[in-house]
């Protein structure tokens, strides 16, 4: 679902990533983990599409992402929910419009939009909150919102920047069954973290980032 | 249909949020759009008044003292063979004396004591209304005046010149301004729909990671130029409308002889307006979204 063949990038001279290899099985729910600044950003943006590859190649849902066209990007986008690390939510929208907006772009009926993004929100347990504005919310909740607006559109891939940095120990949790389920549904889920309470024990794959590299794979 | 369907929401919302601006906005495009159609309604009524003169617009040519009546018959042939004069009126010395004499009415004193008619024959000539440049009218004359057994053509040259040259330079005008305040609306609209763009600045990144095509992106603030230009288009067309009405109809009341040639205001005018507001409105929003890049 996601191969890194040879992987380096660079922002202006400085190298971000470096022969990264490394690939993500289709259904499979694994982990990205390293220091901050190890790269862990750069390569979640290089599977979105935010940046590109400098060297090596990568492919992403099938699409080759070092040859894919400008207007190729939304369409590859839309296989891939992104679960941002500052959250990215719209605060001049209520919930119900932020997790529909992920569905507005693809010009669904306003009948769909609705039973999608009610059925969506009473599984991340947010459906009282429907008509609340994301800043009356807290950071658990505004993350499940978040959580919801990526799986909403049924993506193949989900992406998790640093999901529970902001939350504590218990809020972490919920997330992470959360995206257990996402995956359990047949999602690939890549969840990047520098925060190694989330995959330890849980058996799943874990790449290490250091010094712009994978220094190794382990099983968490 | 359904991508205006979301951008119709987004639209409506900004107009009612961001009301002042767009207000402002929709004002000065009218503004500027009523200033071009005045000019190009003057420019109208000047063109009125030059069809109008051009129907009567004639041209006197008097003739030798000398010349035989073969040579007057000839002159006569050539002038109507000549396809762009429409008319060929033979003014004898006797009749030139006998009209001025109307003329003068009681002033035909000053006649007393000549022995002779002073007065020329003359061949009256009305050319065709589309000539009325004054290089053709010129050129015109002096071609004729070398007729043999003309001694002078005469025309109003100086109303012509005069005519002409108002209404060239109207037309100029109406271009230069309507070309001016053009830049100026596709600037307006520009820098409206670019406040807005900057404002939703988050929403667009926030949409573009979530996969939103760049139509999808551009459609709201493209619709929302659309409908400022329409709305300063209509509300122009409104003005112009009520403005020049009310002024003809005070004009004429002072001037009843300008109902003569003042032209009203061509239906043509009521649509292109608000197209050209419109049209202007949305190349000023295309450039402010610019290229959308992922």
């Amino acid at each position: 679902m996601i191969e890194f063949s040879n992987v380096t990038k660079y922002y202006d001279k400085d190298v971000v990533l470096k022969d990264v290899t490394f690939s993500i099985e289709k259904g499979e729910l694994a982990y990205i983990t390293g220091p901050s600044g190890a790269g862990k950003t750069t390569l979640l943006k290089l599977i979105y599409c935010a940046e590109v590859p400098d060297k090596g190649q990568l492919v992403v849902a099938g699409s080759d992402v070092n040859k894919i066209k400008q207007k190729e990007i939304p369409y590859l986008r839309r296989k891939v929910g992104i679960v941002f690390q500052d959250f990215r939510l719209l605060f001049n929208k209520t919930v119900y419009e932020n997790v529909a907006l992920a569905l507005r772009i693809h010009y669904m009926p306003s009948k769909e939009i609705k039973d999608d993004v009610t059925a969506v929100l009473k599984e991340v347990q947010l459906s009282h909150k429907a008509n609340i504005y994301p800043q009356h919310l807290s950071g658990g909740e505004q993350q499940r919102v978040v959580i919801a607006r990526a799986m909403v559109s049924k993506p193949t891939v989900l992406l998790a920047d640093e999901p529970t940095g902001n939350l504590d120990a218990d809020t972490s949790k919920t997330i992470i069954n959360l995206f257990r389920e996402i995956n359990a549904r047949g999602t690939t889920v890549l969840i990047a973290t520098h925060n190694h309470d989330l995959f330890h024990g849980t058996g799943r794959r874990v790449f290490f980032l250091k010094d712009n590299q994978i220094e190794k794979e382990t099983i968490g | 249909m359904k991508v205006f369907n979301y951008s119709f929401q987004t639209v409506f919302k900004s107009l009612w949020l961001e009301k002042w601006i767009n207000l402002l906005t929709i004002l000065s495009i009218s503004i500027g759009l009523s200033l071009v159609t005045t000019f190009i309604m003057m420019s109208l009524n000047m063109e009125s008044v030059l069809q109008r003169w051009a129907k009567n617009f004639g041209m006197v040519v008097y003739l030798t003292e000398t010349i035989s009546q073969e040579e007057e018959d000839s002159l006569k042939n050539q002038l109507a063979e000549d396809i762009d004069i429409i008319e060929v009126k033979y003014i004898s010395k006797d009749t030139a004396l006998e009209e001025l004499r109307k003329t003068l009415g009681a002033n035909t004193l000053i006649f007393e004591g000549l022995n002779e008619n002073p007065l020329p024959s003359s061949f009256e000539l009305k050319l065709k209304s589309d000539l009325l440049s004054p290089e053709i009218i010129i050129n015109k004359a002096a071609k004729i005046e070398k007729m043999s057994g003309v001694e002078e053509v005469q025309y109003g040259e100086k109303w012509l010149s005069s005519l002409y040259t108002i209404s060239k330079t109207m037309k100029t005008g109406s271009i230069v301004i309507g070309g001016a305040v053009f830049i100026a609306i596709t600037f307006i609209t520009y820098s409206t729909i670019k406040i807005f763009f900057y404002r939703r600045k988050e929403e667009i990144e926030t949409l573009k990671l979530l996969g939103a095509t760049r139509s999808f992106i551009r459609m709201p603030f493209l619709l929302e130029g659309l409908i400022i230009g329409l709305l300063g288009g209509i509300i122009s067309s409104l003005a112009i409308f009520s403005i020049y009405s009310f002024t003809s109809l005070k004009v004429i009341e002072f001037l009843p002889s300008v109902k003569l040639f003042m032209t009203s205001i061509p239906f043509e005018i009521y649509i292109a307006v608000p197209l050209a507001g419109t049209l202007v409105s949305v190349i000023g929003s295309i450039i402010a979204v610019g290229k959308i890049r992922y």
